[in-house]
């Protein structure tokens, strides 16, 4: 397990990965990767695993097999606030702001492992230039913000980490549809001008594999579908399960 | 009377007939009081009306005190009854639940407190600098038995915001924080009966060994969270003062005495230094120049942790402190070690506690664990919780209250118990974020009354 492969494009690879509650076995062998600045969809029904992944990629839940590579490092028995530190950024479901802190204190906790004042600052005007609903709201408290500028606040919280890879889970929920387009646009404007890899998990399936180059389709835990978004779109069966005929 | 699921004559199917929601309504708010002061009265039927005499072991049933039992059980659930009925009418708005709508933009700006705008104001300074001057002389103006009591609010005050930094920033609920307070007292009671050791040595050794005590204890604590923690703390509490009760070194129950006041470069105050200013005139002849160089510690010592607490409140660690309390998967996402930073706040709440302990021990001079009882523990508390959790003026506030308005109230001294829980109970149903609110809190939403506008979702096509 040491790092002698040449560092490839590869940010995150999940190989064979299983992890349980208890007796029931949420992930059955689940192998994904990402590479560096790509944006990947992960999706699938209530239940099929997709935040259990997401669990075992940042470390809340330890995989029983399998292994899991960040950034061409394995990180078994890494903790999570370790892994936050070398990119791999998660923004909760159901956006998890800190709603006593003001949007800014909420930003500046998405810096907190950093020391650069200077390059926190830049970042944290660049992010209210990237939300401006949120500028405008700079040193109101989180919880004072509708549930569109909360989600909002969460990923420009992830973000102020500097991520290679950033985990959005369910970014779409509970919102209207003309809030979620802008979010989205938003996430692939990140993506062009940062080149920071994205892994987006949904079920809102249409969304996401319109905005992802890839994706992946869970099912009870196992990895059923996988390819390219465009022909996973198209594919008959997909469409079916989960884009509504 | 309509039937009970009589279709509404409107055809709003949810809507209940407002003529039979009325009746019930009135009967309702007569019958929950009298169900309320029914069971009050069974669960306090015994306790009022048999008398158990120790001598005899026998128990004598009293039926005259009945009617009281009745009278104080029935008037209680309708006073309490009413309590809702007032908060409703006068009380605090309901704050939404939930993810909260954009508030219209002239809501955007918090309302501080009179308190929190003071604070902000040009006049602190000035107005802070003349406190500060009264407080400095307040002690020789005032009689010995008054700069006892200050010196207790003061002791109070320092351990309440060191509390503040465990339960109200942190929110780590911890009921065993008299433990840190007698192991301070008890560090300098100790090492000054065993080694000679100063006051102005053990001040910083009784602050460090609460503080080594809190990370030590800490450590186990970081696995539990929420309720277990609280029991956990409150258990720990205990058994440390059964520790001091059992061991040898404490002299057990019988507490450790003739502990020395602090000196001050090795005078004694009462017999030279009071005689010089006698004769200045500066002094009252009962002034007790002890308890004022006490009363002048524990007050740098409450203005130093005033300073503290403030400049960590609103630092990084802080804000991670705040953060936890808000959402500890959230924290985990942007990075922050929680077992980290819950250690910390345990273990920095426990200096001051230990601080406190000290001066206490030199206050009055003779220590024992029964200084040091659960009550404590719940005392401090409710000067967090009745000040304003997170708030310094807040905390400040309660710990003068509590502490000042008891001893000037010794009429209620029987009834201090009663009248505590009672206050608590007021403050829970129209204050619950305290007296004065930390001023994180005062961004609360007020939906806008009908006919204002609606507030439309200004976060969409931004």
């Amino acid at each position: 397990m040491t790092s002698a492969e040449p560092l490839d494009k590869t940010v995150l690879e999940l190989k064979d990965v299983r992890a349980s509650y208890g007796n029931i076995e949420a992930l059955k062998g689940v192998s994904l990767t990402v590479q560096a600045g790509e944006i990947i969809a992960l999706l699938g029904a209530n239940g099929a695993g997709k935040s259990s992944a997401l669990k075992v990629t940042t470390g809340l839940l330890p995989p029983t097999g399998g292994s899991v590579r960040f950034s061409g490092r394995e990180t078994k028995g890494e903790r999570t606030e370790r892994l936050v530190k070398r990119g791999l950024v998660m923004v909760p479901e159901g956006r998890r702001i800190f709603p006593a802190l003001t949007v800014k204190e909420n930003l500046l906790m998405g810096a907190y492992f950093r020391k650069d004042k200077q390059e926190i600052r830049r970042d944290q005007e660049w992010l209210l230039d990237l939300f401006p609903a949120l500028a405008s709201r700079a040193g109101q408290d989180g919880g004072t913000l509708s549930g569109g500028e909360q989600q909002m606040l969460a990923i420009a919280r992830g973000l102020m980490g500097r991520p290679i890879l950033l985990l959005l889970d369910e970014p779409s929920l509970g919102l209207a549809p003309k809030i979620i387009r802008g979010i989205f646009q938003t996430i692939g404007e990140i993506n062009r001008t940062r080149g920071t890899a994205i892994l987006l998990v949904e079920q809102n399936a249409r969304l996401a594999l319109t905005a992802s180059a890839r994706a992946y389709i869970m099912t009870t835990g196992r990895i059923t579908a996988e390819g390219p978004s465009k022909e996973l779109l198209e594919n008959e069966e997909v469409k079916k399960a989960y884009l509504g005929g | 009377m309509p039937e009970k699921d009589g279709k509404d004559p409107t055809g709003a199917p949810l809507r209940r007939p407002r003529e039979k929601g009325r009746g019930k309504k009135i009967l309702l708010s007569i019958l929950r009081p009298l169900k309320a002061g029914l069971w009050l009265s069974l669960v306090a039927f015994p306790l009022v009306t048999f008398k158990f005499e120790a001598e005899t072991r026998q128990a004598h049933f009293l039926p005259e005190r009945i009617p009281l039992l009745l009278l104080i059980c029935f008037g209680a659930a309708v006073a309490f009854d009413g309590l809702g009925w007032l908060k409703k009418a006068f009380g605090p708005g309901k704050r939404a639940g939930g993810i909260l709508e954009s508030p219209p933009e002239g809501l955007n700006r918090p309302r501080l407190s009179w308190v929190n705008r003071l604070l902000k104001s040009r006049f602190f300074k000035p107005a802070s600098g003349v406190l500060l001057i009264f407080l400095a002389v307040l002690p020789f103006i005032s009689s010995p038995y008054g700069v006892n009591v200050y010196i207790t609010a003061l002791i109070y005050i320092t351990l309440g915001l060191g509390l503040n930094i465990v339960v109200g920033v942190s929110g780590l609920l911890n009921l065993g924080y008299v433990a840190f307070y007698a192991v301070g007292a008890y560090t300098y009671a100790i090492l000054n009966a065993q080694f000679g050791l100063s006051f102005w040595v053990c001040l910083p050794l009784g602050a460090l060994s609460a503080t080594l005590l809190g990370f030590i204890l800490g450590l186990p604590l970081l696995r539990v969270s929420g309720d277990y923690l609280a029991i956990v703390t409150l258990g720990f509490g205990e058994i440390t003062r059964l520790v001091l009760t059992n061991i040898a070194i404490t002299n057990g129950p019988r507490g450790i005495a003739n502990i020395p006041p602090p000196s001050l470069f090795g005078f004694d105050l009462n017999q030279s230094v009071k005689p010089f200013l006698l004769k200045l005139g500066l002094i009252h002849s009962r002034t007790d120049l002890d308890k004022v160089l006490i009363y002048l510690i524990i007050l740098m010592a409450a203005i130093l942790t005033v300073a503290a607490v403030h400049r960590l409140e609103n630092s990084r660690l802080g804000r991670a402190w705040l953060a936890l309390r808000e959402d500890e998967t959230a924290c985990q996402a942007v990075g922050v070690n929680r077992a980290g930073a819950k250690l910390t706040a345990f273990t920095l709440g426990s200096t001051w506690a230990g601080l406190a302990g000290v001066v206490f021990a030199s206050q009055i001079s003779f220590i024992n664990p029964q200084s040091f009882t659960f009550m404590q523990s719940v005392m401090i508390l409710s000067i967090v919780v009745l000040g304003g959790m997170g708030s310094i003026p807040g905390v400040v506030c309660g710990a003068v209250i509590l502490i000042l308005l008891p001893e000037y109230l010794r009429f209620f001294a029987d009834y201090r118990m009663l009248l505590f829980g009672l206050l608590m109970v007021v403050m829970m149903v129209f204050r619950p974020e305290g007296l004065i609110k930390s001023a994180r809190y005062q961004h609360i939403y007020r939906a806008p009354k009908a006919g204002e506008g609606d507030p439309s979702d200004s976060a969409s096509g931004k």
